[in-house]
């Protein structure tokens, strides 16, 4: 869940995206690796971090393309079978960077998109995330986004500590320092005079 | 009150639940007299030989351990009452049969501190661990209904132990279905066309029940 100090949240932010540059830019011609000179055309197409494009999108400087992770080509292979697509090489924080890119396009399937790629995939992550091997990585693991891995990996360790406990693993314990015997001692007083 | 093991999620790990068990109060039959123990959870006893007598869990297992009491296998462990239930478990594909909230907890305990009290004790740990699986079996059912429009999950009868193992998925699932469906995300132009359109009214989120 999106907060300052997620990690997750801000290593998102670094996906890359494609953008159009509705001004021209001067300076800043290291944004653009092809520019021969300093500075960026206006109507430059650019990739840049996702951080970076959505302020320029606020400012109007850029209007953000669909990245290709939400193209027709994923959509296709995700109406086919959703299961068994690699969502993670084409993007690791899909569903967080489909959350924060609707409001930014025109695009209004991509919300149904990415919520009908959930649904479906859930069902998959579900059937096989509790009755898991513990040892063992799945390998249907290297397919999943960053989100659906850490659903996967919540529902396969809590049953893994759950059959730990069934086969006897460790109670709770008193903690060390109560387990001592109480020494009476008896403070030396100063004699009164 | 939240688990104490992982402070970032508030979840209770296997060892803390078992703990909370051992407050649930069973039978036992001592063979010493004793006086009373006043303890701040409650005063127990006085014990007479032979009579029995009302303590909790951790008490019992700390008599028995000293030899001083045997314990009373509860009334829902025996062979006959598991079999009836596991019986109604596999025919009940929509609902939880009662059993007593801490069922898989106290089994345990009482398997590690009071086989010898326990009649067919083989036989009852299986009926146990059969009846676990069934209900777990159920669960996992349940959870596939979980869609976007669930709000809330209803899970009658379903004890500590269950309850504690499909929560970090269950919550992880329902947040992420959450976000995905809220009305940020789906807006009105519903373009593709498999999915009902769901605008700005898209109706009271029923509660799905996982049984």
């Amino acid at each position: 869940m999106p907060g300052y100090y997620d990690i997750n949240d801000i290593l998102m932010e670094e996906e890359p995206i494609a953008v159009v540059f509705q001004v021209g830019a001067n300076g800043v011609g290291l944004l653009d690796p092809g520019a021969e000179t300093n500075s960026v055309e206006k109507g430059a197409k650019v990739d840049l971090p996702f951080w970076l494009a959505h302020e320029l999108y606020l400012r109007q400087a850029v209007s953000i393309s669909i990245p290709a992770c939400f193209g027709q080509k994923t959509r296709k292979e995700i109406q086919a079978d959703a299961a068994c697509v690699d969502l993670r090489i084409r993007c690791p924080y899909f569903y967080e960077l489909g959350c924060k890119i609707v409001p930014l396009v025109s695009d209004k399937s991509i919300g149904p998109f990415v919520r009908y790629a959930f649904t479906s995939r859930y069902k998959e992550i579900l059937s096989k995330s509790h009755s898991a091997p513990v040892a063992t990585v799945p390998k249907f693991l290297p397919r999943l986004t960053k989100e659906e891995t850490q659903l996967f990996e919540a529902a396969r360790s809590s049953m893994a500590a759950f059959k730990k406990w069934r086969v006897g693993g460790s109670r709770l314990e008193k903690a060390p320092i109560l387990g001592r015997k109480r020494k009476t001692t008896f403070p030396i007083r100063p004699s009164t005079p | 009150m939240a688990g104490q093991s992982d402070p970032h999620i508030s979840i209770f790990s296997a060892p803390e639940v078992e703990f909370l068990a051992e407050d649930e109060v069973v039978e036992i039959v001592p063979n010493i007299r004793m006086e009373s123990l006043n303890m701040i959870c409650g005063d127990f006893g006085p014990f007479f030989p032979q009579i029995p007598s009302k303590v909790p869990l951790w008490l019992a297992a700390a008599l028995k351990k000293r030899g001083k009491c045997t314990i009373r296998t509860p009334e829902w462990m025996t062979v006959e009452r598991l079999t009836q239930v596991l019986e109604a478990e596999r025919e009940s594909p929509r609902e939880f049969q009662p059993l007593p909230f801490h069922y898989v907890e106290i089994s345990r305990l009482l398997f590690d501190h009071a086989r010898d009290d326990i009649p067919d004790i083989y036989m009852v740990r299986s009926l146990i661990e059969d009846i676990r699986d069934v209900r777990f079996h159920k669960v996992e059912t349940g959870l596939e209904t979980i869609s976007g429009r669930t709000h809330a999950v209803k899970l009658k009868n379903l004890s500590a132990m269950e309850v504690n193992i499909v929560r970090p998925f269950m919550v992880r699932a329902l947040q992420a279905f959450y976000k995905h469906d809220s009305p940020q995300m789906i807006q009105q132009a519903d373009t593709m066309g498999s999915k009902r359109s769901q605008g700005a009214d898209r109706g009271p989120r029923r509660d799905l029940r996982p049984r």
